[in-house]
């Protein structure tokens, strides 16, 4: 069989009717700006009931201290949120899929996971770290003076909480670096 | 195209471009259940992505490119973690041809070994190949890819000669 012959093998292959009718499309369609809505709305009703707890505790706690970092996880939390939003807003561009030529478009959705992953640490996890060790160094001032098994204890999960996020920061690094070997091979074309 | 609305660019892209869709996506995802959502992504794509044709580049490289990029961005998703699983070109005819001989007179047979290669090719190799199969020529393949002319020269040689090794060399054995 000649390769001129498989290529007629190939486009002699049958086809079914289109999978979807317009008006299944426009359904979709719907759908999938109703899953975006939906998500967004997720999001903000985490806020609406983590923002309030947070800021009980910044209203009410008798620490100080405790009050601060309660404080600085509710501005962490809306600057996560932000981001969120902003980042999903520009994944939605259907026409870029045709605008871009197959390898523009691959080489920007690596590089576009590649960010994702290097940036976590900006605005996914680091926002919200300032507040967390500031509410646990709150905890071990007023457990030390009470009980020093408390206090251990309040140090041994903020360090166990500490080395889990340096992990996953570690495991996103060498996620991106494969990626970025990836579009290194791209930019060879 | 002046006039003419996102639903009937649409349907005449489905018209002339359907079948060519319905085998891309078999060249990007193995599993039927998969596939056919493979596929009916492709088709949501290109219909939103027709709002916005605006006749910079022609039909064809619109729909190639609308597909392409989808299915990609899908087996990107569904291959995170897996990127290395991927072949060259030169590596997949560097694999010896397990079914080499056998029934390779088959139509059908064909279509499955030459699936089962396309579907292990790195996305601008499978790109490449999948052109080359649809029969465009190296400056269409290069609009849709964005791949020098050159390059897709030179890659479709390669296929030719991938092609020709496996299937006619099977084809006389079968014979």
């Amino acid at each position: 069989m000649l390769s001129d012959d498989i290529c007629n093998v190939w486009q002699a292959q049958g086809s079914g009717p289109a999978p979807l009718t317009l008006e299944e499309l426009r359904k979709r369609g719907d759908r999938f700006h109703s899953q975006i809505a939906r998500r967004n709305l997720r999001e903000y009703l985490v806020m609406a009931l983590l923002i309030p707890y947070f800021g009980y505790f910044a209203w009410t706690s008798p620490l100080p201290l405790m009050r601060v970092g309660n404080g600085l996880m509710i501005a962490g939390l809306l600057y996560m949120t932000y981001q969120l939003h902003r980042r999903a807003a520009a994944a939605d561009a259907p026409a870029e899929m045709a605008w871009n030529t197959c390898l523009a478009f691959h080489r920007a959705e690596l590089e576009r996971q590649r960010d994702a992953l290097n940036s976590v640490w900006k605005w996914y996890l680091g926002p919200l770290v300032p507040g967390m060790a500031t509410i646990l160094a709150a905890g071990c001032i007023a457990a030390f003076p009470r009980s020093t098994v408390a206090g251990i204890l309040v140090l041994v999960c903020g360090g166990a909480a500490a080395v889990g996020l340096w992990w996953m920061g570690r495991l996103n690094r060498r996620a991106a670096a494969g990626i970025q070997r990836q579009i290194d091979a791209l930019d060879a074309l | 195209m002046e006039g003419k609305s996102q639903d009937d660019r649409y349907l005449e892209a489905a018209a002339e471009y359907g079948a060519a869709l319905h085998r891309l996506a078999s060249a990007y995802e193995a599993d039927a259940d998969k596939r056919r959502d493979l596929l009916q992504d492709v088709h949501l794509a290109l219909w939103r992505s027709l709002a916005s044709f605006d006749g910079r580049c022609s039909l064809r490289t619109w729909v190639y490119r609308v597909a392409h990029n989808a299915a990609t961005s899908y087996v990107i998703r569904q291959k995170r973690s897996r990127a290395s699983a991927w072949s060259s070109l030169d590596e997949v005819a560097a694999v010896a041809d397990p079914a080499e001989g056998e029934r390779a007179a088959d139509q059908r047979h064909s279509v499955d070994r030459l699936l089962a290669w396309i579907q292990q090719l790195k996305p601008l190799d499978r790109q490449v190949m999948l052109s080359y199969l649809e029969g465009l020529d190296a400056a269409a393949t290069a609009e849709i890819t964005g791949i020098s002319p050159g390059n897709v020269a030179t890659k479709i040689h390669r296929i030719k000669n991938l092609l020709a090794q496996r299937f006619h060399q099977g084809g006389r054995n079968a014979e």
